[in-house]
């Protein structure tokens, strides 16, 4: 076949000889999957496997890690006529990267400053993100929040998280 | 006791004030989640689940699932009005309900639509009732090597009737049945992949999951949803159909009535898959086929019959054999496990309050349904003005908040976001998330039932060939496969990927 060029995910391969290889989602996928069967196999090695008459506790991942292979390595088989991997557009990241970071942030602190405080700025950061005027953005975090503490706590009975300041 | 008997005991636990509240409340809240683009039944379900925990058994199911049908009415009304699709399974509707409503028709196409959905929804519940108790009898002589087979038909049906590939759904299905491993081995006692977190020595909750994929994931996907200004909202007295409209629906509204209670007794999406199947359906039989993408009655009465009796059908398995066959059954199940009420064949003996009452409060709940839907539909319409901007902070806030109640653990809600952002990646490669949660969800019994069987046989693998119940089932799962092999292998596209065609050039 001779010498694969240079190819990164973004552009298909080229074989010296002019063949074009193009890297599919299926390829990525069950790559994938074969990567997972294999370290699942891997950190699976003090689970004891036991009898077929009395299977142990590492059977059936490791059972499944088997039959997680065998698929990725179909994938990659049939994979000639998926979709190329670089034809995904990837713009919206720039929209769920903040959105995931800001929710992480509100997580990390929920326990220490409660939930007033914690998911209030984040309402309040989320809609600044989709370019809201920061009062309008303001009054709608902390409006929000304290509603819903008042509909859980009092009305639905399900206390929420309060903080090192009490509420 | 006689089906009459038991059904007015279920009538009589179904009127009771309080439960004619949380059905109430069920249909309000899923018509609202029908009527939001990017929120589907899962996620209000998932939710809301932590809400019920103070209630008990019977109230927290009827709730859940007023929340599961109501989504399906709720879905149409912004599919008629906006072209917009609430849900998956209104795609269809959108195509000739929005065509009705260009032509001044969309108070008929909405009525259509509501009666479609009472009536299909109403004969679903009357088979369930006839169905459901003998299924649960005959499920009585399942054991172990029984479950396994059904199990493992029952994935092969999702892969084969799911529109994604049968390689790619398998292998989101083993994903979540290998999520489901984590955790303590309730055999021997092993800690399998906790990593020295105590928190998922019980494993990892369906909740987060499903919040994170379904919930979080869709939004993490959505940078924007373009500002609803103005919604057409017909008048009460626009909402009558003309007889020739009644006659052309009706049926429509039967064929896909019975089509789609068949469809939603098999694994998947059965919601999603009735709604195009009877599209195609009707568009086959019709004698008027080019009226079909132009405002076609039966366009819209077939789909939307359809998607309510799947959405009834679904729950035959769910309740007759403890079998999920999708992830809000699946959610569901698991909402009754909570509670201390497994379902399965002996839930009607056992518990038979919970479930005359849950079948009884779904005649009621499709009343309800058809009273909210006409007189205010302008109202939930309404709800879409919101800003996106706005929105979506309520519905992440809803997220974290209802995942942390399950068990007031941080670690669940860093599991969600972890699930939101792979929910993300999965969307951008073509992976359907939802065999991943049926998977989830079904892993300990599958397990349980594989292990148990291999116990009971002395390490024998012919027990699931020898047994006449086992055998049958795996039969008919080595037949799908065997089909869907063949496609793949003459590259032929069959009958989904037609069926995906067809509705995409309407």
């Amino acid at each position: 076949m001779g010498e694969v060029g240079p190819c990164h995910f973004a552009s298909p391969c080229r074989y010296s000889n002019g063949q074009i290889v193009t890297l599919r989602t299926d390829h990525v996928i069950g790559g994938v999957a074969i990567a997972l069967g294999i370290l699942i196999i891997a950190i699976s090695g003090e689970l004891p496997v036991g009898s077929l008459s009395f299977p142990g506790a590492g059977l059936w991942p490791k059972l499944l890690a088997v039959l997680m292979i065998v698929l990725g390595l179909t994938l990659i088989a049939g994979a000639r006529e998926g979709d190329a991997f670089a034809a995904i557009r990837w713009d919206d990241v720039t929209h769920a990267l903040p959105v995931l970071a800001l929710a992480a942030a509100a997580v990390a602190f929920y326990e220490t400053l409660g939930f007033i405080i914690s998911i209030g700025v984040m309402v309040f950061c989320l809609a600044l993100l989709q370019k809201k005027p920061v009062l309008h953005a303001a009054v709608f975090g902390a409006g929000t929040s304290l509603a819903t503490y008042v509909l859980f706590t009092m009305l639905l009975r399900s206390p929420l998280e309060r903080g090192l300041f009490g509420f | 006791m006689s089906t009459f008997d038991s059904l007015m005991l279920g009538f009589e636990v179904a009127f009771q004030p309080a439960i004619l509240w949380y059905a109430f409340l069920g249909c309000v809240v899923g018509t609202l989640v029908g009527v939001l683009p990017g929120i589907g039944p899962l996620a209000g379900i998932s939710i809301l689940l932590p809400v019920t925990y103070g209630l008990d058994a019977t109230k927290a199911v009827i709730m859940l699932a007023g929340i599961y049908y109501g989504s399906q009415y709720g879905g149409s009304t912004t599919a008629i009005l906006l072209r917009i699709p609430g849900e998956a399974s209104s795609v269809m509707t959108c195509i000739d309900g929005y065509a009705m409503a260009q032509r001044g028709r969309a108070g008929a196409a909405l009525c259509i639509s509501a009666v479609g959905s009472f009536i299909a929804g109403t004969f679903g519940v009357l088979v369930l009732t006839l169905i459901a108790p003998p299924l649960a009898a005959f499920a009585l002589r399942f054991g172990p090597p029984e479950y396994t087979a059904l199990l493992v038909l029952g994935l092969v049906m999702l892969a084969y009737l799911s529109s994604t590939a049968l390689t790619r759904t398998l292998l989101m299905a083993l994903t979540g049945l290998m999520l489901g491993t984590i955790g303590i081995d309730t055999m021997t006692g092993h800690f399998r992949y906790s990593f020295g977190i105590a928190e998922l020595g019980d494993g990892i909750g369906i909740v987060p999951v499903a919040v994170g994929l379904f919930g979080l994931g869709e939004i993490l996907s959505t940078p924007a949803i373009a500002a609803i200004t103005s919604a057409i909202a017909p008048k009460l007295r626009d909402l009558l159909p003309s007889r020739t409209e009644w006659r052309e629906a009706a049926m429509p509204i039967a064929r896909g009535s019975v089509l789609g209670f068949l469809v939603g007794l098999a694994p998947g999406s059965a919601h999603i898959i009735s709604s195009f199947l009877s599209y195609a359906i009707e568009k086959r039989i019709s004698k008027h086929p080019e009226q079909f993408g132009h405002g076609a009655v039966a366009g819209v009465a077939g789909p939307e019959s359809a998607n309510n009796a799947a959405s009834t059908g679904a729950f035959v398995p769910m309740l007759a054999l403890g079998l999920p066959t999708g992830p809000v059954t699946a959610v569901l199940m698991a909402a009754l496990l909570i509670h201390g009420v497994p379902p399965g064949p002996t839930l009607v003996n056992d518990h038979p309050k919970v479930f005359w009452g849950f079948v009884a409060s779904m005649y009621v709940g499709n009343l309800m349904l058809l009273a909210l839907n006409l007189p205010l539909v302008g109202l939930f319409v309404n709800v879409l003005r919101i800003p996106y901007a706005y929105l979506y902070g309520l519905v992440i806030m809803f997220c974290i908040v209802g995942v942390y109640a399950v068990n007031n653990s941080v670690v669940d809600v860093w599991i969600m976001l972890a699930m939101g952002g792979l929910g993300y990646l999965m969307r951008k490669v073509g992976l359907d998330p939802a065999p991943l949660v049926l998977g989830l969800v079904i892993s300990p019994i599958f397990e349980m039932s594989l292990r148990q069987s291999l116990i009971m046989s002395n390490g024998n693998w012919t027990i699931f060939f020898t047994r006449p119940i086992a055998l049958v089932l795996i039969l008919i799962a080595a037949l799908l496969l065997g089909l869907a092999l063949m496609s793949i292998l003459r590259h032929r596209r069959d009958w989904r990927a037609k069926l995906a065609e067809s509705a995409g050039e309407s």
